[in-house]
Parts: structure tokens; sequence; C-alpha cells
């Protein structure tokens, strides 16, 4: 072998490291937030009887759910701008794709947790005169946002690795960053090897978390 | 909006798509073949080995499965020559990188249908007088499968989803081909548009099979009850 490594110039260019980092965070934490709120959404949607809402709501989440979220990428940033009336840019249509690709996920995530709350306290509730959405907000979420925090803490591990997708259309995160250098300074081992490094001190954590979180939760239902 | 769509480009042009998806195809099985039996063997090395070996295939595990997918093919295609000196072609390092990745997922599946085996059945077979291998390989294994076929069918759909990275070092899969046709006509909305049609149709019919084998399995499951 006889390969010297020398990851100086990856310590030269941490701050280039460190702005990707940044944005990759910030797509993430984006994609987050944009997608879990359209997931509840099309979650209540699909647990909906009514065919005008229910319809639109699964073919949304198969559509999303059986396609490559890379596919939905490439899509938003190459074929959409063609019919789309404003201009989207790489973090805009990496936006898009995943967005819609996390909600989709979590919105089976809601039905479930939704579908698995007991009927009577719906009826509870309508039997104190609450409304529909009442008894979804004040009485069945928040039994159920419990039991699907594990599944979200799993959506934002997926999703933390999915944003590095964004780098194939040239959005700066991360991954576009050790791009970037390992072409000018020449070290693909050195620098591919540190955003592997930094991309596992980032997601592991949090993956660590889930698991917690997933006993505590057995051990909560048990008891 | 005024835009007037022509398939005829991306119909002349179907023949590469066809061909992109079997290389999609390609990548997907033979990563599939290599995956399961080292996840197998991944998944009884952090059970059953002993410390030294525990640790370290713990973490490998922990690793491939936390760090996004285009970072280990990035890695195996640009960083791994230059260490070994070896040229390795896209096809290679995308067989590689998508084998060592799922089998860091099927070992946990593995590890979890293995673990969820009543230990009761482990006390039978020891009173049987079988040792630990037997055990595993007659009695507790044929039953932990099949609680996983469908966790396993899962992982095998996701893993297509993910070989549309092999893209990305010009492999020729179906979303390259995709890209590449959509260059050369201008023609990116339809080209786009029919390569996620594929997609969509090859990967819900997997989904869909996914969900006749669960259903069916879960019906099984109940009459033996």
């Amino acid at each position: 072998m006889g390969y010297e490594f020398d990851f100086s110039a990856v310590f030269t260019n941490w701050q280039l490291l460190l702005i990707g980092l940044r944005n990759s965070i910030i797509l993430g934490v984006t994609c987050l937030t944009l997608g879990l709120s359209l997931g509840l959404v099309v979650g209540t949607m699909r647990y909906a009887r009514a065919p005008v809402l229910n319809w639109p709501a699964t073919a949304f989440i198969e559509v999303f759910r059986n396609t490559p979220v890379l596919v939905q990428i490439m899509w938003f940033f190459f074929a959409f701008p063609i019919i789309s009336p404003f201009e989207i840019d790489a973090f805009t249509a990496a936006s898009l794709g995943l967005t819609l690709n996390t909600a989709a996920f979590s919105a089976e995530i809601f039905r479930a947790g939704i579908q698995s709350i007991e009927r009577g306290q719906w009826e509870a509730g309508k039997a104190l005169g609450m409304p529909y959405l009442d008894q979804l907000r004040r009485i069945v979420l928040p039994q159920a946002i419990r039991r699907m925090v594990p599944a979200f803490m799993n959506r934002a591990v997926e999703l933390m690795k999915m944003t590095s997708l964004a780098s194939v259309i040239a959005y700066g995160e991360l991954m576009h960053k050790a791009k970037q250098i390992s072409t000018l300074e020449f070290n693909p081992i050195e620098m591919y090897t540190s955003v592997a490094l930094i991309f596992f001190v980032l997601i592991y954590p949090m993956a660590l978390l889930v698991q917690r979180f997933e006993l505590k939760l057995k051990d909560a239902v048990r008891s | 909006m005024g835009y007037e769509w022509d398939f005829s480009v991306v119909l002349r042009d179907f023949d590469l798509l066809a061909l992109g998806l079997l290389n999609t195809l390609k990548v997907t099985g033979l990563a599939l073949l290599f995956g399961v039996p080292l996840g197998l063997l991944l998944a009884l090395l952090r059970l059953y080995g002993n410390f030294v070996v525990r640790a370290p295939v713990g973490l490998v595990i922990e690793f491939l499965r936390s760090t996004p997918p285009i970072a280990q093919l990035f890695w195996f295609f640009f960083a791994l020559p230059i260490l070994t000196g070896i040229e390795i072609d896209p096809f290679r390092a995308s067989v590689l990188t998508f084998s060592l990745q799922s089998s860091a997922f099927f070992a946990e599946v593995f590890r979890g249908g293995i673990v969820s085996i009543d230990s009761g059945q482990w006390e039978a077979s020891k009173a049987l007088g079988m040792n630990r291998n037997e055990t595993l390989r007659r009695v507790i294994l044929p039953q932990a499968v099949k609680r996983m076929i469908p966790a396993f069918l899962e992982r095998a759909i996701e893993l297509m989803k993910t070989t549309t990275l092999v893209s990305t070092i010009s492999y020729a899969d179906l979303l390259y081909q995709a890209n590449s046709i959509a260059q050369s006509t201008y023609r990116a909305l339809e080209v786009f548009s029919i390569a996620a049609a594929i997609y969509f149709v090859v990967i819900f019919c997997c989904s869909m099979l996914v969900r006749v084998v669960e259903a069916r399995l879960a019906i099984a499951g109940e009459a033996a009850h």
C-alpha cells in the first residue's frame, strides 16, 4: 500500500466544510419541519373516510413512497422548472423533493398512530360535544404522538442522510463541499473519509436516541 | 401554461431506458445476493461472537447505517482505488457499496428476528442435546426467517431505490439514462416523468407483493395459534 495519509488539506478547508455542514442542517431542519406538518395534513386526510380526502392523499403517499428520492429531487430540479411559473434553484428543488418525501412517509406514521387510538376516545370527545377537529387535536393526537415519536426520529435520521443527495444538483451542502475540496486538493481519501466521519458523528447520536426512546416506550407500555 | 408535451423523443429512446432498468435490477440483484448472506454473518458475529469480534462488528454496522450511502459510494469509487492501487469501475464500486450498505441493514433484520424467538426454543433444543450451531440452524433460523420476510422485502425495495445513486458515478442505470436522454433532447420534463413512472410501476408492484406476503404470513401466524 504505502499510501501516505495527509489530512492537512481537510483542516485548512475547515471553513468550507463548516458552511457545508450548516447548509446540510438548514436543509434537513427545513424539510423536517415542513414535511412533518404536511404529513399531519395528508395523514389525517388518509385516515378520513370521504373519498375526496382519502383518494388524493393515498395517491400522493403511494407516489412519493414508491419512487426513489433522488428521482424526485432530479425531477424537481430538471423537469419541474419547465412548467413552473417561478424560478427553482437547487435549494428549492432539494427542499421540494425531500419535504414531499418526508411528508409521504410521516403521513403513514400519523395515520397508523391515529388508528392505534381506540374508537372510544373519539366517541367520548363527541359525547362532550367536540367537533371532529377538536377531537383529533385535543384527544387523539396528544395520545398518539407519544407512540409516534420513535418513528418520527427515524424519519429525521433518514432525512439527514438524504440531504447528501442535494449534492447531485450542486446545492452546497457537506457532500458537495467535500467533492469540491477533493478535486482542488487531490485528496479524495482523506476528504471522503472525513466527511463520512462527520456524517457519522452527526447522525449516530440521533440513531442512539431513537433506540433509547424505543426502549423507554416499550417499558412504559409494559408497566 | 402553454407547454407542449412531446413524448415521441422519449419513446424513440425507450430501449435505452429499458437497458437502464435492466442495469438497475442487476445492481440491486447482485447487492442482495452478497448483502443477505453477509448480513447473516454480521448478525451472528454481533450476537454470538466474543468481545473482540462483537465490538468492531457492531461499529461497522452502525457506521454503515448512520452514514449517507452516497458518501460510501464516493469513498469506494474515488478513495479506495488510490488506497489499494486497484482500478475499480463504476459497476464494481456500486455492487461493492450496496452489498456492504445493505448487509448492515440486513444484519439488523436478522438480529431482530433471532432475538424475537422465545428462549424456550433454545432450552428445548438444549434438552434434546443440540449444540448452539445446530439449534440456530435447525430450530431458531427457520422460525426467525419466516418472521423476517416482510422486513427483508422492504429492505430490498429500499435498496432498489437507493441504487439510483449509481448514476452519480456514471453507471448507466435507469436514472443515468434518463438524465443523458434529457440532456441530448432537451425534453427533461417528459424524460424524467417517464423515468419516475417506470420506477413507480416497478417499486409499487414490489410493495404490493410485500403487502400480500405480509397478509398471508399474518393469517398463517393466526392459524398456528
